[in-house]
């Protein structure tokens, strides 16, 4: 195999994402052992482990927009099994340490089409986000909002600081580290889902903790 | 702990999955991700968990006793990789369509090969995944195998109208599976031959969404009516939007050959070929188009693959190795040629097919090598296999007639002609190639004749039958089209024709066991000569019907 400079970058970091993902599984494997200090570090290097896994798959996603943009593969897939597999996700990660809520609108379709893989990505982003600030709780949620897919994620948190609403209200590009990163990166996402010339979009704001909303044509 | 509303909406007592019950198969080559699987596995319940490092041990595991998940990654290594395996279980059917397929991949590229490949795995990871995400995807698939038991009990038993209609009652009272069901159904219409019907569903997918697999249904609907030219422009546009659904590549080489464009079919082959190159059937398929185009080098080297990448797979036949040597010796490499013969002898000799591909090559050799001695003995071994009954594909058999000719064999080689060429009376490039055979040695005028003799009488029985059953005479039909069977014995199209006027005949005239059991053995036939044929399913459906109309149970039919 030939490599030039960028591609070793992207086999390499997509070689550390599976071993990161090994050592993911291996953490848990831990048992509890009922010890506060003892499950309270596992848990956290179990969090910092999976976060780091979501990162590196995005910087992958990322790499790749550069050249071309992310080409979502639209299938039909139900928004109800999606909230469900989120919400176990995101528990699993919690691990109790901060209540995970679900709920979908009665309005909401059986199935909706979108990139299943694509969103799962983004919604897990704001759902690492969530649970490094939220208070106590962390609630996902599906509805209809102006004839689109709404997926949500929403937290008890101090909300989103000024500058990262305003960078997401005016599509301009955001900070490259941390939660710009991520965020830009769910703005890709939501805009590369595309149907009959209506495009999806990223909502930010803030109501009694950060609001972060997947809108989907 | 969890404040749930509106959440998974179905009973509780219809989501209830006995995980104890599963028996789940793990194929993947890295040790330590095969055991973190199943410990994976084992956290949500599944206990009975069996281990494959590669595609030969999963297949040796699944010939053992029936699973109901299996979990397989993509890449295994050196040998098949997951999306082969895959079909071969299928294709040789070690698994139904009730078990539970899915598919892990660490590229996010392969994902989407994989997630857009025609025969798909029912669900698909992306690698690293955490457990939770894979026990709810498992659920997922699990709750929708149940929805389509019906669906899929019918399909087995080949009783294709009931399953659309059970896929008609999905469409109609679950929502939530429309469009699997839509897609099923879409699949049976084409393997019935009701491709208008095909057309319209795949329509009513796209005006809801224009996703690739519907626009992919939609180009092949519309290349078996014929109408090739709408079919090009949908694929060029699922090209553009899926680049990496290899499918509408082997398709468009269907599209091109229909418009007789083998140059731009070549083209379509080598793109998917360039996506996916492991899989043995788009290699041959790309050999042999090559090779009708002069293009050696490519078609050598797609040859060259579906012997490379094609080890241990049940779509390699003898007459791969053929095909491989005939284009060395066309490049003048003799020694290459011998060299594939004697590195493959052993599986070579296992079969009578192999044996008279090993002296039907060998005897080429020696011919261009000028040791004709040794070529009358190679000959006169495949003379004898063929009179023992042993054949090869079409292409083997005229090599045979040309070898026989270099060695002086003139009758032989004018009989083997004569019968490939009433087998395919109406393929140009097989009769072409037989002209070219005839006028290398110095015999124009007598392949000529050999050529037209064998294709216009079975031409005439064949029209002459198929007038008559136009004209409502299907007892004479039967007569003429049994005849051309007689002389045509390896011809789809005649066996396919007789098939049918025998069914129209019973139709009319009342039961006939004999007749009847003629039609199960040419249709038989038809499947071994020409696999996947537009017209074979619609024909094993009417004479299904006919069967249990007249109350005929098959012994040993499912």
């Amino acid at each position: 195999m030939k490599f030039d400079g960028t591609d070793l970058y992207a086999a390499l970091i997509h070689e550390l994402k599976n071993d990161l993902g090994l050592l993911s599984m291996t953490i848990d494997g831990i048992p509890l052992q009922g010890d506060t200090a003892h499950d309270a570090t596992v848990d956290a290097a179990r969090l910092l482990c999976q976060n780091v896994v979501d990162r590196l798959q995005q910087s992958l996603l990322i790499y790749k927009a550069i050249d071309q943009p992310i080409r979502p593969a639209i299938d039909a897939w139900s928004p109800h099994d999606a909230v469900r597999e989120i919400r176990d996700r995101a528990a699993a990660l919690a691990r109790g340490r901060i209540r995970v809520e679900a709920a979908l609108a009665p309005d909401v379709p059986e199935i909706w089409f979108f990139d299943r893989d694509l969103v799962e990505m983004a919604l897990i982003n704001a759902i690492h986000n969530s649970l490094a600030h939220a208070r106590s709780v962390l609630r996902i949620e599906a509805s209809m909002t102006d004839g689109c897919l709404a997926l949500t994620v929403r937290d008890d948190s101090a909300g989103y600081p000024e500058h990262i609403l305003a960078c997401v209200a005016t599509n301009a590009p955001c900070q490259s580290t941390g939660t710009g990163l991520g965020l830009q990166f769910s703005r890709l996402i939501a805009q590369s889902h595309d149907n009959r010339g209506r495009r999806g979009e990223l909502r930010l704001h803030n109501d009694q903790g950060a609001v972060f909303c997947l809108l989907l044509p | 702990m969890a404040v749930d509303s509106g959440v998974n909406p179905a009973s509780a007592s219809e989501a209830f999955i006995d995980y104890s019950a599963l028996r789940a198969l793990v194929v993947e080559d890295y040790p330590g991700m095969r055991n973190a699987l199943r410990l994976s596995l084992t956290n949500f319940g599944i206990t009975r968990v069996q281990l494959a490092a590669n595609a030969a041990e999963a297949i040796y595991q699944v010939k053992q006793k029936s699973y109901d998940f299996i979990l397989c990654d993509f890449n295994l290594g050196d040998g098949r990789d997951g999306q082969q395996l895959l079909e071969e279980l299928r294709h040789s059917h070690l698994i139904s369509l009730e078990t539970v397929f899915m598919m892990v991949t660490a590229e996010s590229y392969y994902e989407k090969v994989v997630a857009t490949a025609e025969l798909a795995p029912d669900d698909y990871m992306i690698k690293p995944f955490s457990p939770e995400v894979l026990r709810s995807r498992l659920e997922s698939v699990l709750f929708r195998k149940r929805a389509f038991r019906d669906v899929y009990r019918h399909f087995q038993a080949q009783e294709l109208d009931a399953a659309i209609a059970g896929c008609d009652k999905l469409i109609q009272g679950k929502p939530k599976y429309l469009v699997d069901a839509l897609r099923f159904k879409g699949e049976l219409l084409v393997t019935l031959g009701r491709f208008e019907e095909a057309e319209a569903l795949y329509q009513q997918v796209i005006s809801m969404r224009a996703i690739p697999w519907a626009r992919l249904g939609l180009s092949r609907a519309l290349h078996l009516q014929n109408k090739d030219e709408a079919a090009e422009e949908v694929l060029r546009d699922v090209m553009e939007q899926a680049p990496e659904m290899v499918a509408a590549y082997d398709l468009l080489s269907d599209v091109c050959l229909a418009r007789k464009d083998a140059p731009a079919a070549q083209v379509a082959l080598e793109k998917g070929v360039a996506i996916s190159a492991r899989t043995v059937r788009r290699q041959q398929k790309l050999g042999e188009i090559a090779h009708t185009n002069g293009d050696l080098d490519t078609a050598r080297t797609a040859f060259s693959n579906v012997l490379e990448k094609g080890r241990h797979s049940v779509f390699v036949t003898p007459g791969d190795f053929g095909n491989l040597c005939r284009v060395q010796m066309e490049q003048g490499d003799l020694q290459g040629a011998a060299d594939i013969l004697k590195k493959n002898k052993s599986t070579l000799q296992a079969s009578p097919e192999g044996q008279l591909v090993m002296a039907v090559t060998q005897g080429m050799v020696h011919v261009k090598s000028g040791k004709l001695r040794e070529a009358a003995k190679a000959v006169a071994e495949a003379i004898a296999l063929r009179e023992r009954g042993t054949r090869g594909d079409a292409n083997l058999m005229l090599d045979m007639a040309g070898t026989c000719m270099a060695s002086g064999r003139h009758d032989e080689a004018d009989g083997i002609v004569g019968e490939v060429a009433r087998n395919a009376h109406d393929s140009e490039v097989l009769l072409a190639r037989a002209r070219k055979i005839y006028d290398e040695a110095g015999r124009t005028d007598a392949g000529a004749s050999v050529l037209a003799v064998a294709t216009a009488d079975v031409r005439k029985l064949n029209n002459e039958g198929v007038v008559l059953a136009q004209r409502g005479d299907f007892r004479a039909a039967v007569d003429k089209l049994l005849t051309a069977c007689a002389e045509a014995p390896r011809n789809p199209r005649i066996m396919m024709n007789a098939v049918w006027v025998i069914l129209k005949y019973v139709d009319q005239a009342g039961m006939d066991e004999t007749m009847i059991e003629a039609a199960r053995r040419h249709l038989d036939e038809a499947e071994r000569q020409a696999p996947g044929h537009a017209r074979l399913a619609g024909l094993r459906l009417q004479l299904k019907n006919v069967e249990s109309r007249f109350g005929i149970r098959r012994k040993g039919s499912a």
